[in-house]
């Protein structure tokens, strides 16, 4: 069926479109939206009638290298199409927004272009069944996301965040690349099937599949902003919050996760890929939640969440054992994009209601518009992983299957799953201390607004994605009672009340620290910024992530400039140099010989010679014949 | 008759503009070039398509015979020879150098590109030899007569230095090629790997050491690359163009056609060296491309690193490979033509490109030559959807599944790919320093009116943007049309 070639395409299409229109703001207006809109009626179409199993679809003629057979075919199983449709909603919400957010950007055309461009990568990443498919797609939001995040080229910071998300990224896709191409090369194909069926089977290789998912899995960490890839993505939040919300909600960072979900049959075969999975995103999550409470700016605190999120549903890769499978993995994805998303999409809002997104910025913003605050509850609620709401339900599936996988003997999965406790705790400390912040009592006056200033007006638009929004995160759980990520609705009733317990823990240690040390600011129920009274001016520490940029500059970028220099020195004064050397040389030579025999007077006898032979090799050649 | 009218129009085209001088207006030799391109296009397109050959005898002595016709290597190139001159003939419209006769140097580039086109269609190793020679000279007129106007000193030096650099490669390789010709008695290139298959082991390591060394010079592979780079700073914009385009092409062309098909057994000896120099080739380039500060140097560099992807491809004797190899021929054949149109373009108007000056982002002032020069970028850094995409890849796959060497090659592999990091590095350098910056002040504006593409520079990156994204998008039209001869030459 074409359907879902016209999923991926038709996004695809709307950006080249979208650009060639961009002289009408309203005509590139409508082919973004309209793009991604059909492109959401059609995954859903597709996720609706689809077939079990799920047929391979053609996009283009195979390519046949004679060693190498590269099938570039989709297939809509039934997680791909659940988590295309998210996407596509998602990308959709996105570029609603953005006609209300940037409506006095002169280059509004081309940002709307680059997020339809971006949506189309990251569906063929999820409807891809070929590895190179899902290279391309994986390549292209690399690419688009330098373009969205330095989309305000215009000031430096951008500029500069831009320029590192996508070196960053980069330099960790020198891993994916070789991890699709040993992974290839065993299958002599690079359809997913052949690929699973030829490392799956006894006489396959386990070191060198080992190798290739190291790789890959390096591959993901970059793209998933993992340590110790992780500080180009609080960095990226320089771009317009639009385009965070997309980068961070479905697409891009989530993206590793179901690369390496479709993989998953391989990656339980392989312990060091396992282990260096769970070991890192064990770090991750407990140390970007740490980061993430500390931020003075809460878009940033939201980026850090993402940083640790991503982390928990890679755990979940990394740490279930084979009976249960990438389910909950995807299931948090499928989660976090909704509620990511949502709370991306408000904060944004929030900030242009106070005219910043900083935590003295947006104090007490939230009292203003009650749909602003409850979005921003729910968002965080689910985000803090209180049952019920969407991301409660597939933290819980995705601590369960940590718990069986460390039950099971696997000493990596207990790591993982006493960080993944541990998470839930900061989590919930963070996520409360942001929702404090934002409906803060304005008894004291600090920031820009106060509880006189007018509510902010929310336009239509932005207003019905952010309820379209709140309603996933509410209800989105009810997937469960679908069988599409195979996992089972049951409630794992300890680990339910457990990380219930330590979520409250989490809450309850923020609600404390707020409660002001002036007695009798106190006393009028003002409450402080928990972050501020626990850190002081230590937040800085936090805010520029405890300076791992200057980690990187020190160790990676100085080095390799420095070697440049030094090549280029050699290229001039050694391999070019010999040329001219030898040049130079012959030159001498030349002149040498020139200046001995101008001093000499030609002697006309040698002319006679010269005639001579002259005469004697025509008649030679002549009487030859 | 196709096939020898595709070589005559335009060489006799260019000699008559070349031998007309003065006396030929600048409108005349801009229009006969344009329609010689032109015609030359259309008669390539049929020959692609119809395949003809001519076969008649010529040096009976050397058993070499006048003998043209294209396949499927051949094919693409011999198109992408008339596209290119054809785009370069358009571009010459607004943009004719001074520093002779305007026929002078429409000659000059017909007498190129027809010169290529008789080299990728040569099927007679002499035949080859002769029409390789034939591009040096239409070229060194272009770098020494039409370059760089603000330095005769350092034209002067960049035309010895290409011609003494090409010159002695081309020694090496007639002597390889008469070496060849002689043992094995024929110099069709169709019956050398049959003739040459009994010669003894060593003739055969040297005749493709002695090729492949005289080649590699053409390509270039490091160490022997140190030509390129002034040829290029100097080159007028056209000049730049046909030197990426199409020269470089026929360095690597000439590696399919003569090491790699007639003597392939000595061909397996030399692998790996190749391998090895197009590794370094690749970190090499993409190293010096982030700190180089002139921007037409960097891209010439990165050709450097881009060349040695096809060296690798071709080293690694498989088919996947080859066709790698052929496929990054054609791609940066198509990239390097667009970004020297653009940063030939910048030094136009800026009187230099060097990137340490800081200057008003085209992005604000120059829209359509920033978004080329973007689009460029990408596709030199290997980005999936444009041309420079699918041969990088393959050419790491073929790399990694090589069948002799296995650990050496899989380094190569390996560093390779990291070499695809440094392309984005010093891609995102040069967006950085050139395409992205501040909103431009009322009097930056004014300053930088008449940056923006013309006429004809639109009509030519248009075409090639275009070009780079079907290859990307659709990389199947090429490599079906390379698949048969591939088979064919790695058959045996």
């Amino acid at each position: 069926m074409g359907l879902l070639l016209a999923v991926v395409a038709v996004p695809a299409l709307a950006a080249p479109l979208g650009l060639l229109a961009a002289r009408s703001r309203s005509a590139a207006r409508a082919v973004a939206v309209g793009g991604l809109g059909i492109a959401l009626v059609l995954a859903a179409y597709a996720l609706l009638t689809r077939s079990d199993p799920a047929d391979l679809v053609s996009t283009f003629p195979a390519i046949d290298t004679g060693d190498l057979r590269i099938p570039l075919q989709l297939q809509g199983t039934g997680p791909a199409l659940l988590i295309a449709a998210v996407v596509a909603l998602v990308g959709l919400a996105v570029q609603v927004y953005s006609v209300v957010y940037l409506a006095d950007d002169d280059r509004y055309a081309v940002f709307a272009a680059t997020v339809s461009l971006f949506t189309a990568a990251m569906l063929l990443v999820v409807l891809s069944s070929d590895l190179v498919l899902t290279l391309v797609g994986w390549e292209v939001m690399g690419w688009c996301s330098y373009l969205l995040i330095g989309h305000w080229s215009r000031r430096e910071g951008p500029r500069r965040a831009a320029h590192k998300a996508f070196i960053v990224t980069r330099v960790a896709d020198i891993g994916f690349v070789l991890g699709v191409v040993i992974l290839a090369a065993g299958a002599g194909s690079t359809a997913y099937d052949k690929v699973l069926a030829y490392w799956t089977q006894g006489s396959a290789d386990r070191t060198l599949l080992s190798l290739a998912l190291v790789l890959l899995v390096i591959g993901v960490l970059g793209k998933s902003a993992q340590i110790p890839f992780q500080d180009w993505l609080p960095d990226a939040m320089e771009g317009p919050t639009p385009a965070s919300a997309l980068i961070h909600a479905a697409t891009m960072v989530a993206a590793g996760t179901f690369v390496l979900a479709q993989l998953f049959p391989i990656l339980v075969l392989s312990t060091p890929a396992r282990v260096v999975l769970a070991v890192s995103t064990a770090l991750t999550m407990v140390l970007s939640a740490i980061t993430a409470f500390g931020q003075s700016d809460l878009k940033r605190l939201l980026a850090w969440s993402t940083v640790s999120q991503v982390a928990v549903m890679l755990s979940a890769l990394a740490s279930a054992p084979a009976s249960v499978g990438s389910g909950p993995g995807v299931l948090h994805l499928y989660a976090h994009a909704f509620f990511k998303a949502l709370l991306f999409l408000t904060i944004g809002w929030l900030g242009v209601a106070a005219g910043g997104t900083s935590a003295k910025a947006v104090r007490g913003v939230g009292r203003r518009s009650e749909l602003l605050r409850v979005a921003f509850l729910f968002g965080l609620l689910a985000l803090a992983g209180l049952p019920f709401v969407v991301g409660g339900v597939s933290k819980e599936a995705v601590i369960a299957a940590a718990h069986e996988g460390a039950q099971a003997g696997d000493p990596a999965a207990w790591v993982v799953f006493a960080a993944l406790l541990l998470t839930v705790v900061l989590t919930a400390a963070y996520a409360a201390r942001a929702y404090l912040v934002v409906s803060a009592p304005t008894g004291e006056r600090d920031g820009a607004t106060s509880a006189d200033d007018p509510a902010p007006s929310v336009p239509v638009g932005v207003s019905t994605v952010l309820a379209v929004l709140l309603g996933g995160t509410v209800f989105g759980g009810l997937v469960l009672l679908t069988d599409l990520l195979g996992v089972n609705g049951g409630v794992d009733l300890p680990i339910l009340v457990l990380t219930v317990v330590l979520a409250l823990v989490g809450a309850l240690l923020a609600w404390r620290l707020s409660s002001s040390p002036d007695q009798v600011r106190r006393s009028q129920a003002v409450r402080v910024d928990p972050a501020e009274r626990l850190l002081g001016s230590r937040m800085a520490m936090f805010d520029n992530g405890f300076g791992i940029d200057r980690v990187y500059r020190v160790l990676v970028a100085s080095p390799v400039i420095a070697l440049a220099g030094l090549v280029a020195a050699a290229d001039d004064s050694i391999v070019d140099a010999t040329g001219r050397v030898a040049a130079r040389g012959v030159t001498w030579l030349g002149r040498t010989s020139h200046t001995r025999h101008e001093a000499e007077r030609p002697a006309t006898g040698l002319v006679w010679v010269g005639a001579a032979v002259v005469v004697i090799g025509a008649v030679g050649v002549l009487a030859w014949r | 008759m196709a096939l020898t009218l595709l070589l005559l129009v335009p060489l006799v085209t260019g000699a008559w503009l070349v031998a007309g001088g003065r006396h030929i207006s600048e409108r005349t030799a801009t229009l006969a070039n344009l329609g010689a391109a032109l015609i030359t296009l259309g008669l390539a397109i049929a020959v692609a398509v119809a395949r003809p050959t001519v076969d008649r005898d010529w040096l009976p002595a050397l058993g070499s015979r006048w003998h043209f016709g294209v396949d499927g290597i051949s094919a693409p190139l011999v198109l992408l020879t008339a596209a290119v001159g054809l785009l370069v003939a358009v571009h010459g419209i607004r943009h004719t150098p001074e520093g002779g006769a305007p026929s002078t140097f429409h000659g000059c580039l017909l007498l190129v590109e027809g010169g290529a086109l008789a080299t990728f269609a040569a099927a007679d190793a002499i035949l080859f030899f002769v029409a390789f020679e034939v591009v040096l000279v239409p070229m060194w007129v272009l770098i020494t007569r039409f370059g760089d106007p603000h330095d005769a000193a350092r034209r002067a030096t960049a035309g010895a230095r290409f011609v003494l650099y090409t010159a002695t490669g081309s020694t090496l390789m007639l002597l390889g090629i008469l070496l060849l010709v002689l043992r094995a008695g024929t110099a069709d290139l169709t019956a050398l790997p049959a003739a040459a298959a009994h010669l003894p082991h060593g003739t055969l390591v040297l005749v493709a050491a002695l090729l492949t060394a005289g080649l590699a010079v053409k390509v270039p592979l490091f160490p022997v690359h140190s030509w390129l780079p002034p040829a290029h700073t100097t080159a007028p914009t056209a000049g730049s163009v046909l030197l990426a385009a199409v020269l470089l092409k026929m360095g690597t062309y000439g590696l399919v056609r003569l090491p790699l098909a007639t003597v392939p057994e000595g061909w397996a000896t030399v692998r790996p060296v190749i391998a090895v120099l197009g590794v370094i080739g690749i970190l090499w380039g993409g190293l010096v491309c982030l700190v180089e500060r002139d921007l037409k140097r960097l891209i010439a560099y990165s050709s450097v690193a881009h060349m040695g992807f096809v060296a690798l491809g071709l080293a690694s004797g498989t088919r996947t490979g080859l066709q790698a190899a052929l496929f990054v021929n054609i791609a940066h054949g198509v990239i390097s033509a667009l970004l020297f149109v653009v940063v030939g373009g910048l030094k136009e108007r800026w009187g230099s490109v060097d990137l340490s000056r800081v200057r008003t982002a085209l992005r604000e002032v120059a829209p359509r030559f920033g978004f080329v020069l973007v689009v460029g970028l990408a596709a030199s850094l290997g980005l999936p959807g444009l041309a420079g995409f699918w041969g990088e890849f393959l050419a790491v796959y073929a790399a990694w599944t090589a069948p002799a060497h296995v650990g050496l090659f899989r380094w190569c592999a390996v560093l390779a790919a990291i070499g695809t990091a440094l392309a984005a590095a010093y891609a995102l350098r040069v967006a950085r320093l050139v395409w992205v910056g501040d909103r431009p002040t009322d009097a930056q504006r004014q300053a930088s009116t008449g940056v923006e593409a013309d006429r004809s520079e639109q009509v030519v990156t248009l075409v090639l943007v275009t070009a780079a994204v079907v290859l990307g998008v659709v990389p199947q039209v090429l490599l079906t049309v390379t698949d048969p001869a591939v088979r064919a030459v790695m058959g045996r």
